[in-house]
């Protein structure tokens, strides 16, 4: 029965991870609702440069991320010191560096999720409400908005699981300091980088895949109620 | 009333219309891809053309020349669509009342209850869209524009995708709009009879140009609808006076002019003027009256004028009121008619239809 209870130094890690992981969905919401939603409906010129950038996270091996936020967000960064002496925010090895490392790998998930959702919304109903005399900013609160909902449900449960796995741009960015930036995967790594550490990792093993799991479960469950409220789905009946 | 002159090209498509009219209802009428939607969404806003001017009630939405381009959501134009386009994550009321609260309440002309009391829509309010049916969708789709206290309302094809049964039971409702409120419409349509139900002013339209403009007989016969007449399916519209109302026997007799006539059985009582409609297309024509045949209706007329388009001719005979009928080219010939000689235009009672009163 011992082996199932969790140290002090294991449950710090779980914590902080859903802690960071929750931080990254909620800072996610407002740009990659924004962004997908501009990328969807809204032709300009650079569109494709903007395409590019917001997707390049997830071609790019995570360090280097994780290095380009070490050399804008560091405390000797440009953005990272006027941060400090405007806000007196310190991202660089603090678990609020962490959730912007996450943040940055799980935009593109969050973006395209979005994207998709309102890609199917028929831009007809869009164009209806404006000839009844809303605003686009109404339109986009009344109409888009909650027609995308289950994907902005689903862009938010990605960035969460993704946080929950983010490993490369963290450890670069933050470090590995416990109970600080030690997430779960870099608290997985640091046990199996020490002899005796096996029971311990695999107990973080299992408990990342309940996490994961308990996620899809609950990101389908509030998908199909969702869409059972917004009356938009003839596949579930 | 009403005002436009737009130009506007898209790849080989190239609208340039214009129109001036006081008309309470306007019917647009044209085959389809005559640009007849794409006006429509010119005058509501959601396509710029590249020149341009629309006036509604006086007041200007658009003028290129002088840079005025009111946006779309304060142009006070109700749009009603062939397919509803009610928001499928809302209830009906809350589709109904949508436009209505983006108004301020000294603003709203209408009162949710008189829309669902005129529409009778009131049992479907807390259902969903999803769940109507087409001729309740479009019923809560003009509702929903009404409440939004539009200036003009535009209407494109709004029965277009229903059978006939559900248009017989909007265009009640249609007419009780027309008659009960004040708002100017454009109704778009490639069904003639739907129109007349309406309106009789008609502007027809093709290839993105407004051949015509005016009451029904000019423009029907006007040299530029012509070549359309065929395919637009040329409708008569008479006025008569019922006589008789023969309940027992399923019928009525009715006077035009010098004639009588025999009708489907009247709603209305002797004495009450009517408009009919009869299709072209369902008179045909004899050079003497003819005896021993089931046809009820035999009007002896003077051919005016014929004129051939394609293989069908359309002849416009006088029956001391003008009628147009339309007949094959190879019947011209073979009867050998001409203009001035006498003639009956023989029209079964069940090709007369009783109009809605215009």
């Amino acid at each position: 029965m011992d082996s199932l209870l969790l140290t002090p130094a294991e449950t710090a890690a779980l914590l902080l991870s859903v802690k960071v992981a929750l931080w990254c969905a909620a800072i996610s919401i407002v740009p990659g609702v924004f962004m997908g939603w501009l990328l969807a409906r809204k032709s300009f010129p650079g569109k494709s440069v903007v395409d590019s950038l917001v997707h390049l996270p997830l071609v790019l091996p995570p360090v280097v991320p994780g290095y380009l936020l070490l050399v804008l967000l560091g405390s000797q960064g440009v953005v990272g010191k006027w941060l400090h002496q405007q806000f007196g925010i310190e991202l660089a090895f603090t678990w609020k560096g962490a959730v912007a490392a996450s943040a940055v790998m799980a935009f593109p998930l969050m973006v395209r999720a979005v994207r998709l959702s309102i890609l199917q919304i028929d831009k007809a109903l869009e164009t209806a409400a404006r000839t009844l005399g809303a605003n686009p900013l109404q339109v986009f609160f009344t109409i888009t908005m909650p027609l995308a909902a289950p994907g902005i449900i689903t862009g938010l449960i990605l960035a969460f699981s993704r946080s929950l796995g983010e490993f490369g741009a963290t450890i670069t960015f933050v470090g590995n300091i416990e109970g600080e930036t030690r997430t779960l995967p870099l608290a997985i790594y640091s046990y199996t980088q020490i002899p005796g550490g096996e029971d311990q990792t695999i107990r973080l093993v299992i408990i990342s895949i309940v996490l994961a799991l308990t996620a899809l479960i609950v990101s389908d469950r509030m998908e199909r109620q969702v869409t059972r409220k917004l009356g938009i789905s003839k596949l579930d009946d | 009333m009403i005002e436009f002159d737009i130009r506007l090209a898209r790849g080989q498509f190239a609208l340039d219309a214009s129109l001036k009219s006081e008309a309470r209802v306007i019917g647009l009428f044209g085959p389809s891809g005559a640009g007849k939607s794409t006006l429509l969404n010119v005058l509501a806003g959601s396509i710029k053309p590249a020149q341009g001017k629309v006036v509604i009630n006086g007041r200007c939405l658009l003028d290129t020349d002088s840079g005025i381009d009111i946006p779309m959501h304060q142009r006070r134009i109700g749009m009603v669509y062939q397919d509803g386009r009610l928001f499928p994550h809302m209830s009906v009321r809350n589709n109904l009342v949508y436009g209505m609260r983006l108004l301020p309440e000294t603003a709203r002309r209408y009162s949710l209850e008189r829309i669902t009391e005129l529409l009778e829509i009131g049992p479907l309010l807390e259902q969903r869209p999803a769940q109507l049916s087409g001729g309740e969708r479009q019923r809560v789709a003009l509702g929903r524009a009404l409440l939004a206290s539009p200036d003009c309302l535009l209407m494109d094809e709004p029965m277009a995708s229903l059978d006939v049964r559900l248009k017989s039971q909007i265009l009640p409702f249609l007419r009780r709009v027309k008659e009960e409120t004040a708002v100017p419409m454009i109704y778009v349509s490639h069904a003639m009879p739907e129109i007349l139900d309406l309106t009789q002013q008609l502007a027809v339209m093709q290839d993105g140009r407004i051949l015509s403009y005016g009451d029904y007989h000019e423009v029907l016969t006007s040299q530029a609808v012509l070549p359309l007449a065929h395919s637009l399916g040329i409708e008569n519209v008479l006025v008569v006076t019922i006589a008789e109302n023969h309940a027992d026997l399923g019928h009525s007799v009715a006077i035009l002019r010098e004639h009588h006539l025999t009708l489907p059985l009247s709603q209305h009582e002797p004495g009450s003027r009517v408009p009919i409609a009869v299709p072209a297309a369902h008179i045909a024509l004899a050079k003497s009256s003819v005896n021993g045949i089931s046809i009820q209706n035999q009007l002896s007329g003077r051919i005016t004028e014929i004129k051939l388009v394609g293989h069908r001719a359309l002849i416009s005979v006088d029956i001391s009121t003008p009628l147009q009928v339309e007949v094959s080219e190879k019947s011209v010939r073979e009867l050998g008619l001409e203009t001035g000689q006498e003639i009956y235009c023989l029209i079964k009672t069940q090709s007369l239809r009783y109009l809605a009163g215009v």
